[in-house]
């Protein structure tokens, strides 16, 4: 038998594939980790740098307010199953926290349009996904 | 044969591109985000209309982004960043108007030519590759990903992208119905009921173009927008069509060079439209006046952006491997209506393909005509705060990862999950492009590697199988050569630039 042929075995052969991809990425991965080495002992410095430089209320905020969001729907939801009002009830104040989030200038003036959208958006893609095109939201 | 063609069908395609034109417009969403957070409208609306919507939305997404590159000086999409070098000094000298007139028009044309090319070249490059054999598919998928990895900011970092998103695509069942045993693996046991067809293909497009987006916007404070005081349109319009008598070339040429860069692989439009550019500048008879306010440097840049969108539609149509990003999401359509892309697509459903073209051309004609008779009007879609549209897209970001696989909670985890991972990706320089590619192909690559050695038992089939196998691998190992040739010439151009500073 020549050594470049192959008996696929079927019982294993769902890892076959997946080991050779592993291994080139971890040969790649080896092969970044030497070619940028001194960049990777530096990058301590990069990291503090984009820390230092983010606007930590506005990321950190985004990402806060999605996962309470994502936490809150489905609990919400059961309350009123396959109704989608996980949803709707959860994104009025979502969509109201994040518009404020992102806002420049917070006063009453310009805390009004977002209000608006944050009444109207939800409500209409509530209506939209679960009323016309019969699609379930949580 | 054009029984798609209804009200619905032209009003979707209108509605898309106004929508594109919106998302172009706005520095910091793209095209791409456009179509992967209106794919799940797409759902109830069955094939052809869906498409109508998504192709709207990328003929608007990509000419969109001409408007803040001209009235701003600051790039909508990135791949309209070379229209900013001669369309903001025009407008500072108070020609924004017929700066914005000449990126319409080169748009319009860029977008017709590239379809023309689709049109004729997609059927034959199908026809030819139904002959493909499990090797020979692998092999194209090879090369479509050593063809991006070589065409990144970095080779290395490319291929890495790029295989890791096959890895990730390989998480799950190894479904039965490509031949595999149904075994699971790459999954932790707790994580099998979520995992047993690993992560959806819809959520991790939408939380990579949609939710890393706003992170990233985020990070920078989500920058204010710009008031109707910002916009340099100018005075009454001094263009004239005369203006192209002497582009006629440029145009042909720049629109040629936008639909190749599409036919590649991963290649976005940054790349076309700079390619684009500096042909135009090396061409010309005053190329000192390229970045002045040129009217040729704008007639290229659009042109051969715009070019990309037929460009990109021709390895997905004729081959199944998306052109770019947001081809990629198109695959994600296709995918929700149960149909697959590749050589036999275009035979076998003659009405969907028919309708594709139809819908880009009258997208194109849309565009036009919005931006064109309504540029004052439309130039104001800059103004749109970010702080009403970005929530919006949050919200529609979740209702597209839930509905897609008609509800499952992990979807929206999973829009989390990539949604940070995009995020990441951009940090520690990572490519998107070949990631999502990878991800697309990577199941299809499997198939086709694993079915291949069941079939010869030999690894040598891989060089042996045909001519069309050894071409691909000439194709591969230039493209990797040359690649590796041109950034060693880079580092080295870099490294004398400092030695001399």
């Amino acid at each position: 038998m020549a050594r470049t042929q192959v008996t696929i075995d079927f019982e294993t052969s769902h890892l076959i594939f997946p080991t050779i991809i592993a291994t080139v990425l971890t040969l790649l991965f080896l092969t970044i980790v030497i070619r940028d080495r001194s960049r990777i002992a530096g990058s301590g410095a990069y990291w503090r740098q984009t820390f230092a430089s983010m606007d930590k209320v506005r990321f950190f905020g985004t990402l806060v307010l999605t996962l309470i969001y994502f936490w809150l729907m489905v609990p919400v939801g059961n309350m009123w199953p396959n109704t989608g009002m996980g949803f709707l009830i959860c994104s009025v104040p979502y969509v109201f926290a994040v518009g404020l989030l992102y806002l420049h200038e917070r006063s009453l003036r310009n805390m009004i349009p977002v209000a608006i959208m944050a009444a109207v958006a939800p409500p209409l893609a509530w209506w939209l996904f679960s009323y016309i095109f019969f699609l379930s939201l949580p | 044969m054009f029984e798609f063609i209804t009200p619905l069908f032209c009003l979707l395609i209108i509605g898309g591109t106004f929508l594109g034109i919106i998302f172009g417009s706005i520095p910091g969403l793209t095209a791409t985000m456009a179509v992967a957070v209106c794919l799940p409208l797409t759902f109830p609306l069955g094939l052809e209309n869906g498409l109508a919507l998504l192709l709207g939305l990328y003929v608007g997404g990509i000419s969109g982004g001409l408007v803040p590159a001209v009235l701003l000086g600051i790039p909508g999409t990135p791949s309209s960043i070379t229209t900013t070098f001669d369309g903001f000094p025009m407008a500072a000298s108070g020609e924004g108007e017929k700066a914005l007139r000449i990126g319409i028009v080169s748009s319009f044309v860029g977008g017709l030519i590239s379809l023309g090319i689709l049109f004729a070249f997609a059927p034959t490059l199908a026809r030819f590759a139904i002959e493909f054999s499990y090797v020979e598919k692998f092999l194209i998928i090879l090369f479509a990903l050593t063809v991006m990895a070589a065409l990144s900011k970095d080779l290395l970092l490319g291929i890495f992208s790029g295989v890791l998103g096959i890895f990730l695509s390989l998480i799950g069942r190894y479904d039965i119905s490509d031949g595999g045993n149904g075994k699971m693996r790459l999954v932790p046991q707790e994580w099998d009921y979520y995992l047993d067809n690993g992560f959806s293909l819809l959520p991790v497009l939408i939380g990579l173009f949609g939710l890393a987006a706003i992170l990233e916007q985020a990070e920078i404070g989500v920058p204010k927008g710009h008031s109707r005081e910002d916009l340099k349109v100018g005075g009454e319009s001094t263009f004239s069509f005369g203006i192209f008598r002497n582009q006629a070339g440029n145009l042909a040429r720049s629109s040629f060079i936008g639909t190749f860069v599409g036919i590649l692989p991963g290649v976005g439009g940054s790349a076309a439209s700079l390619l684009g550019y500096s042909n135009a500048k090396t061409f010309s008879k005053h190329p000192q006046t390229f970045g002045k306010g040129e009217p040729a440097g704008i007639v290229a840049s659009e042109s051969a952006n715009n070019g990309l969108t037929g460009g990109a539609l021709v390895p997905l149509l004729s081959l199944g491997i998306p052109g770019d990003a947001t081809t990629a999401i198109l695959v994600g359509a296709f995918t929700l209506q149960g149909i697959q892309v590749g050589p036999l697509f275009i035979g076998n459903n003659p009405d969907t393909w028919n309708a594709m073209i139809i819908a880009m051309l009258l997208a194109n004609v849309a565009m036009f005509m919005m931006m064109y008779i309504a540029i004052r009007h439309m130039a104001l879609v800059v103004t749109v705060p970010k702080h009403i549209l970005f929530p919006i897209i949050l919200m529609m970001c979740v209702v597209g990862a839930y509905t897609i696989n008609y509800g499952i909670m992990f979807d929206v985890w999973t829009l989390l999950i990539f949604g940070i991972l995009g995020w990441l990706m951009v940090k520690l320089r990572l490519e998107v492009a070949p990631f999502i590619i990878g991800f697309i192909l990577g199941p299809s690559s499997e198939v086709y590697f694993v079915k291949s050695l069941e079939s010869f038992g030999d690894l040598t089939i891989f060089f042996t199988k045909s001519w069309i196998a050894v071409v691909l691998w000439i194709l591969i190992i230039g493209s990797l050569v040359g690649s590796f040739y041109m950034s060693r010439r880079n580092a080295d151009q870099n490294a004398s630039g400092r030695a001399v500073g």
